[in-house]
């Protein structure tokens, strides 16, 4: 271990860092979870989070459940520090399937969530740029609406059709190579 | 914001989707199959041109992921190109049944168009093997920005150029047949003129390469029952190339900082190329199977000389996965080292189906002990 004073890198590694959510609650984190989020990694470069890191956008039920999923994959990555973080979901790990299986199996059941869940973790992803989180997240929705109707998704999601029917007959005809 | 009605309703009355951001909206829509996309265009007003500025493009199957017919969608694709213009492209996909001579024309401009939209990743697979070669004469891989490529299930002819891709990080090319192919390169020189049936593609030096997934399975035809260095001095061997003095896969990998180099345990295709000696400068993990450790571990001692800054082996030993039955971890002294070896070496794991014979041999290199026991 680097003694005091020296080898700042080594005792960043431990540093922990606190997160607030917007109702207050604070969440003690490694330095190696909390970068995961793009947003805390440069707030951390540019060396403000003394004090812990508010996050006004996040509620701490939202705030727990990207924690859960960021250090699930920091420890993912955790064997792959040095080296460029592209490197750590590139084909290469791909050998090690059985590994990423329980990844994948800690994906699912992460996303057994209900929809209003689902939603305020993709806001909790885009804000804390975390491109994982946002990624599976948004590949959940897109998957909820696959091989439906637009009648269906509306329905679904309870999206207003704020077109007239002449408006809708008028873009099906413009689009209807789409529709065939 | 949505009427009064819609307001007041609770969490599950919401219109939950249309609460997020654009930017969001066409992040969800670049996850769904290209027709699917294009129908959100009547779901509300907003909708109505959203689909145009989609980051992904992603022409597959319903389900998003089985393959389409080429016949049942080029004039869909043909149109919706058309539509979205020259917007910026993240991903690009397509997933064909089967591509014919016909077809490759068309999609060769489908690609050219992807890589003017500036795509990133970029993802081309035909299921049915014996699709129509695709020549890259035709299509040449031109851009600043492609970082991943893979290609799946293709029939390649000539050689295969991405020296016009400098942001390339990341090259899958799967279940593919090379039989035409003589070289992969990343510069354009003149080819040593080689074309074999079924043999393994000359792959010239990728300087920028971050890391590479190289696995040959057993139909490959580099193989000879009488050296297992490809060497052997029988005239009627049409394996072993006689005085061929091209190195066909490692001298192009030389410069990768991470490589997992997968071969047949019949074929000679990395052995044959150890005879060049290349230094492997940059390469700090290694992902190696049981190719390297028969007939004995010369092939990995090789590796593990040639790579003076390795800092992790993982060995794969007959087991196919994906689930390894045994796991070993273990780390080397660096004390205990032979010199020769990188003092970097920290992580060693070995993952195979059982201990047998075969394995202990590899296991006594890899993890020494002075009693001889391990």
């Amino acid at each position: 271990m680097a003694s005091a004073g020296s080898g700042d890198e080594k005792a960043a590694a431990a540093a922990m860092i606190t997160l607030i959510s917007s109702d207050n609650e604070k969440f003690e984190v490694t330095e190696a979870t909390a970068t995961l989020s793009q947003t805390i990694r440069h707030m951390i470069e540019d060396g403000c989070t003394d004090g812990g890191v508010p996050l006004p956008n996040v509620t701490s039920k939202i705030l727990a459940r990207v924690i859960e999923y960021c250090k699930k994959h920091a420890t993912a990555a955790a064997g792959e520090e040095g080296s460029s973080s592209s490197f750590s979901d590139a084909a290469f790990l791909e050998v090690d399937r059985a590994f990423l299986e329980e990844l994948e199996e800690f994906d699912d059941a992460f996303l057994e969530v209900d929809r209003a869940t689902l939603f305020d973790l993709i806001l909790a992803a885009n804000y804390l740029d975390i491109k994982g989180l946002l990624n599976l997240t948004c590949q959940k929705v897109a998957d909820s609406v696959k091989g439906k109707t637009p009648e269906q998704i509306r329905e679904m999601y309870n999206i207003v059709n704020d077109l007239t029917p002449e408006e809708e007959a008028e873009i099906r005809r413009e689009t209807q190579w789409a529709f065939e | 914001m949505p009427p009064g009605k819609a307001h007041k309703a609770s969490a599950a009355g919401r219109d939950l989707i249309g609460a997020l951001p654009d930017a969001l909206l066409l992040h969800i829509l670049s996850f769904l199959p290209a027709q699917q996309a294009g129908r959100t265009c009547v779901l509300a007003r907003r909708w109505i041109d959203l689909w145009k500025s989609a980051t992904g493009l992603r022409i597959v199957g319903a389900d998003g992921e089985s393959p389409v017919r080429f016949g049942d969608v080029w004039e869909f694709v043909d149109h919706l190109l058309l539509f979205c213009g020259c917007s910026p492209l993240e991903e690009c996909e397509f997933r064909f049944v089967e591509l014919s001579d016909g077809d490759v024309p068309r999609m060769n401009l489908w690609i050219r168009h992807a890589l003017m939209c500036k795509v990133r990743v970029l993802r081309l697979l035909v299921h049915r093997t014996g699709a129509a070669p695709l020549n890259p004469e035709d299509l040449r891989l031109v851009s600043q920005h492609l970082t991943r490529l893979n290609l799946g299930k293709l029939l390649f002819n000539k050689f295969l150029d991405f020296s016009r891709c400098p942001s390339l990080q990341d090259l899958w090319i799967g279940s593919s047949n090379f039989v035409h192919v003589d070289r992969i390169s990343s510069v354009s020189k003149a080819p040593n003129d080689r074309k074999r049936f079924f043999q393994t593609p000359v792959l010239e030096t990728i300087p920028p390469l971050l890391g590479a997934v190289v696995q040959i399975n057993h139909a490959c035809a580099d193989r000879c029952s009488h050296d297992d260095y490809g060497n052997c001095c029988y005239e009627s061997c049409k394996s072993c190339m006689q005085n061929d003095d091209s190195c066909l896969l490692l001298q192009g990998l030389s410069q990768a900082k991470n490589l997992c180099l997968i071969a047949d345990a019949k074929t000679f295709v990395f052995r044959r190329d150890l005879k060049w000696c290349q230094t492997f400068t940059q390469l700090k993990n290694c992902v190696l199977n049981e190719h390297w450790c028969v007939p004995d571990v010369r092939a990995l001692a090789f590796i593990l000389e040639h790579s003076p800054v390795l800092e992790g082996l993982y060995l794969i030993l007959f087991s196919k996965g994906p689930k390894h039955n045994v796991e070993m971890k273990g780390s080397f002294n660096p004390k205990e080292l032979p010199c020769t070896i990188s003092a970097q070496l920290k992580r060693v794991e070995v993952k195979c189906a059982g201990v047998d014979e075969r394995v202990v041999e590899v296991l006594r290199f890899t993890f020494p002990r002075k009693d001889g026991l391990i």
